[in-house]
């Protein structure tokens, strides 16, 4: 039955529709083919209504064609002037008085007073910027509901007589036993009861050398499982699943609103109440007390009215948002999300910057530093690694792809191998023909090899392996013709971080610090090779959060990192920017700023950006007070116009809508 | 608790059935179910357009006013019924989009709030199709694993809903624009051009027209949809003219 479902229809139709805002441009129901008219549909009928109001406004200098201009007017108010007013009746049978029903009340108002054209001048731009508001903020929506699409929604459930069966994961509860297939992302958290195999925690840890889980080990949903099947004990909901956090935390970032904004929302309804009062008071009051009379061009209805249409902050109102959304926006298109416009301004203010390591700075890719032999002369250097190549090739770990890499960079060819075998988690088997007879050959984990080796041998390997570990390096061991081999592995440096380090050391003056939980060489190493001001090393979690609350008390600092151990330093530092693609779900959750892309070269260019928007931000609110303020007093006095007013009002409007615009260059 | 809010009191059977009434009644095309909203839009508003351009073509007629003067009244009052009926067009195809989303949230929350429920009610509907036993509990753990696949299949089979088949309301008004502009340029040149008998002959033509089409769209029979179209429209156009009498003097 499920066949006779339309197949054409995108599987995506629901998410785009419940996701990306509810609108006809995405309804299901509608058929793709006219989907389009929907589409910004706000934004073209303020666009509309703009050239109506323009051709009225020619229109209106020519007696004989007056006609027209007044029917295209009454267009310009169908089109913006109708969403405006159900906005306003809505607010109003709320009980709630806003800028909304300020600037609503003051457009139609002007109707009556037979300036209509200034009426539909302050409903377009009113119209456009929402639109505009709207507009961008869809496409927000847009990056966001593709995360949706990284979580697995169901999962394989073993049924008791060995049967699979696919369920939904809201409906899997704890105990519940799940088949994780090879390449398939663990959909739960759950613990192995039987097989083994790899796992890559990138999406958790940010480390992206995969890691061998056996049975009874617990392995996070969200991981990406490696070669080998592994069936699980369910032993927790997805109700905490690691796509789920993320999704909340972007919907978070999405909400949170810069503090001067907050600010501006609380009192911006005591402010239209009041300039509603004093509107209403003025055009009653004034008549009665002095020789104004109520009617005309002098009276006090008008006058009121001017300064109704005078007082209304549209400027101020999009003075903040304009310039936060443009920046917010622009950076988005960079793909950096940033947790709301707040988050420039602590950027702007920040004069120091801590690194994590690993995963950071590095990209946490192998490259094959060197072999060397481990009790033996070592004279069969180049065989060793055709061997190590050979076997390797078969194998997708991090590991084999350093070897193979090192291998060819030496130009040195692949063998054939035979009765080859892959113990998942562990190692590589095989026989091997290099010269005239086949050679046993493997490559693992020192621990895989340490197995097959006599008790006299295994002593020498378990310490020169943890010589190597305590250096801040990986190993492999091979084990060709009862011969060791130690191969040794180093992460590879992030491309361009030297060139964006200097950048921000020489252009923005920024002490740069190095926070890292590996071993002091290793740290040292990579400081240095950086030119880092200062580095900490053998860092355990709670201590790069003590170092990073003594720098923070000192100087406002930025933290970049990846890592479930950086969360709690990441939340403490004045901004928190966390590496979206190799990121935990916890440091995700605590950063202000996540690099979706691992783009730390971007950093320079964002932080040039924050420095502009400030500059923009402050700009527009001094212009917008000083707009309001010259046409408000003027206009109570009776010296300027209605007309007058309209301009000097919708011009501080316009001029703050382009200088926030320039934002969104890159 | 839930089950007895979810259902109602009623049998799962019943439920279904319920839901599927008013899934059928909520999409309900405003302009007719089978044929393509737009062009449902457009006929209807031809044919309308026709019958109101002629009927007020006539009355104008009996107060004597010449064919110039209708031709620009009836011009006037064309522009003012296409604005109406286009922005009606659209306005209906919104609403009728708005009750369908409500229904869909509905079914959304039901499936992510009453799965037990959900569950019992596939039961019903793939045991009616003849799935039973093992095969029905597999395909129904199979549809119950996928939350977007569930809402279309409970949209789909419970509430006979169709996704992707409803034209966007703007192409809807557009239709209905189309419908007036055809109707009133064909009137309207027929009073320049012709006596009063020639504008009713040609309101029928515009009428039949709009029916024929009608008609083959929906795939109904041809002849007695275009005579009742005309008939309901020569009756009431009879009606209205004898009862001018009443109200006329000149």
């Amino acid at each position: 039955m499920v066949a006779t479902l339309n197949n054409r229809v995108s599987p995506y139709i629901f998410d785009d529709y419940f996701n990306k805002g509810q609108t006809s441009a995405n309804s299901p129901f509608v058929t793709a083919s006219s989907r389009w008219m929907g589409k910004d549909l706000p934004l073209r009928a303020s666009l509309i209504a703009a050239l109506f109001l323009a051709t009225a406004f020619a229109l209106s200098f020519f007696p004989t064609v007056k006609p027209a201009s007044g029917i295209l007017l009454v267009a310009v108010y169908f089109l913006v002037g109708i969403p405006s007013l159900i906005d306003a009746v809505r607010d109003l049978a709320a009980f709630e008085i806003n800028i909304d029903v300020l600037m609503t009340f003051a457009a139609f108002s002007s109707v009556l007073l037979g300036s209509g054209m200034e009426g539909a001048l302050l409903l377009v731009l009113f119209e456009t910027s929402s639109a505009l508001e709207k507009t961008v903020t869809r496409k927000a929506q847009g990056a966001i509901s593709r995360l949706h699409r990284l979580s697995p929604g169901s999962a394989h459930v073993v049924k008791e007589d060995g049967t699979l069966l696919e369920r939904s994961v809201k409906d899997i509860t704890v105990g519940t036993q799940i088949l994780v297939r090879a390449g398939e992302v663990v959909p739960l958290d759950g613990t192995i009861i039987s097989g083994t195999t790899q796992v890559s925690l990138m999406h958790l840890t940010g480390e992206n050398v995969p890691v061998t889980k056996k049975p009874g080990e617990e392995i996070p949903a969200g991981a990406t499982n490696g070669e080998g099947s592994v069936t699980l004990q369910v032993t927790r909901t997805d109700d905490n699943s690691t796509v789920a956090r993320i999704i909340k935390l972007v919907t978070q970032a999405r909400e949170a609103r810069p503090r001067l904004q907050c600010w501006f929302d609380r009192i911006s309804r005591g402010y239209a109440t009041s300039i509603i009062s004093i509107s209403l008071l003025f055009a009653l009051i004034v008549p009665l007390i002095g020789h104004t009379r109520y009617f005309g061009p002098t009276g006090s209805i008008y006058r009121a009215l001017t300064f109704l249409i005078a007082a209304s902050p549209c400027a101020l109102i999009i003075a903040i948002p304009i310039a936060y959304l443009s920046a917010v926006s622009v950076c988005a298109r960079r793909g950096i999300i940033l947790k709301g416009g707040i988050t420039l301004d602590a950027l702007a203010g920040c004069s120091a910057i801590a690194f994590d390591k690993t995963g950071t700075l590095t990209l946490g890719k192998l490259s094959c530093t060197g072999i060397e032999p481990l009790q033996h002369s070592g004279t069969d250097e180049k065989e060793a690694v055709i061997v190590a190549a050979a076997l390797e090739r078969g194998a997708v770990h991090p590991v084999a792809r350093a070897i193979i890499a090192y291998a060819e960079e030496r130009h040195l060819d692949g063998v054939a191998v035979d009765d080859f075998k892959a113990t998942a988690g562990y190692g590589v088997e095989g026989m091997i023909t290099v010269g005239t007879e086949p050679i046993k050959s493997y490559i693992g984990s020192p621990e895989f090899i340490t197995e097959k080796l006599p008790q006299e041998a295994k002593r020498p390997l378990e310490e020169r392996s943890e010589e190597v570990r305590a250096a801040g390096e990986l190993l492999a061991v091979a084990l060709i013709s009862e011969k060791i081999w130690i191969f040794r592995f180093r992460d590879t440096l992030r491309p361009q971080i030297a060139h964006t380090i200097e950048v921000l050391k020489e252009k923005h003056r920024w002490k740069l610090l190095m926070l890292t939980g590996d071993h002091p060489a290793s740290a040292r190493r990579i400081a240095n090779n950086l030119k880092i001001d200062e580095y900490y090393a053998n860092l355990r979690p709670e201590d790069k959060l003590t170092h990073v609350s003594l720098l923070a008390e000192k100087q406002r600092l930025a933290m970049v990192g990846d890592g479930i151990n950086d969360a709690p330093a990441l939340a403490r530092a004045t901004v928190g920017i966390c590496m979206g693609k190799v990121g935990s779900t916890t440091a995700v959750d605590a950063a202000d700023v996540i690099l979706l892309h691992d783009n730390l070269e971007r950093l320079p260019w964002l932080l040039d950006k924050a420095g502009q928007t400030q500059r923009v931000v402050r700009q527009n609110l001094a212009f917008a007070a000083a707009a309001i303020l010259g046409a408000t007093i003027p206009a109570l006095m009776g010296l300027i116009p209605l007309w007058l007013a309209v301009v000097l009002h919708e011009g501080g409007t316009i001029v703050v809508g382009l200088n926030a615009l320039r934002l969104v260059r890159k | 608790m839930a089950e007895e809010t979810h259902f109602s009191g009623k049998k799962p059977l019943d439920h279904v059935v319920e839901k599927q009434t008013a899934g059928l009644l909520k999409s309900a095309e405003i302009h007719g179910v089978e044929m393509p909203g737009h062009l449902a839009a457009g006929t209807d508003a031809m044919k309308e357009s026709a019958f109101l351009l002629v009927f007020l073509a006539t009355v104008l007629d009996r107060l004597a006013y010449t064919p110039n003067e209708i031709g620009g009244i009836l011009t006037i009052f064309s522009i003012g019924w296409m604005l109406w009926k286009t922005g009606r067009a659209a306005l209906l195809g919104w609403h009728h989009l708005e009750r369908m989303h409500r229904v869909m949230e509905e079914e959304r929350w039901e499936i992510e709030h009453h799965r037990k429920q959900e569950r019992q009610e596939l039961l019903e509907l793939y045991s009616v199709k003849g799935f039973q036993g093992k095969l029905l509990d597999d395909v129904v753990d199979v549809l119950m694993s996928d939350s977007d696949r569930l809402l279309r299949v409970m949209l789909e089979e419970e509430l006979g809903l169709t996704l992707e088949t409803t034209e966007h309301p703007l192409l809807q008004s557009a239709g209905a624009f189309f419908g007036v502009l055809i109707a009133a340029v064909t009137v309207i040149l027929s009073v320049l051009f012709f006596p009063i008998y020639g504008i009713i002959i040609t309101g029928a033509i515009v009428v039949a027209t709009a029916s024929v089409i009608a008609a083959r769209n929906e795939r109904n029979r041809t002849i007695p949809a275009t005579i009742w179209n005309l008939g309901m429209a020569g009756a009431a156009f009879g009606i209205g003219y004898f009862l001018l009498d009443f109200v006329l003097t000149r």
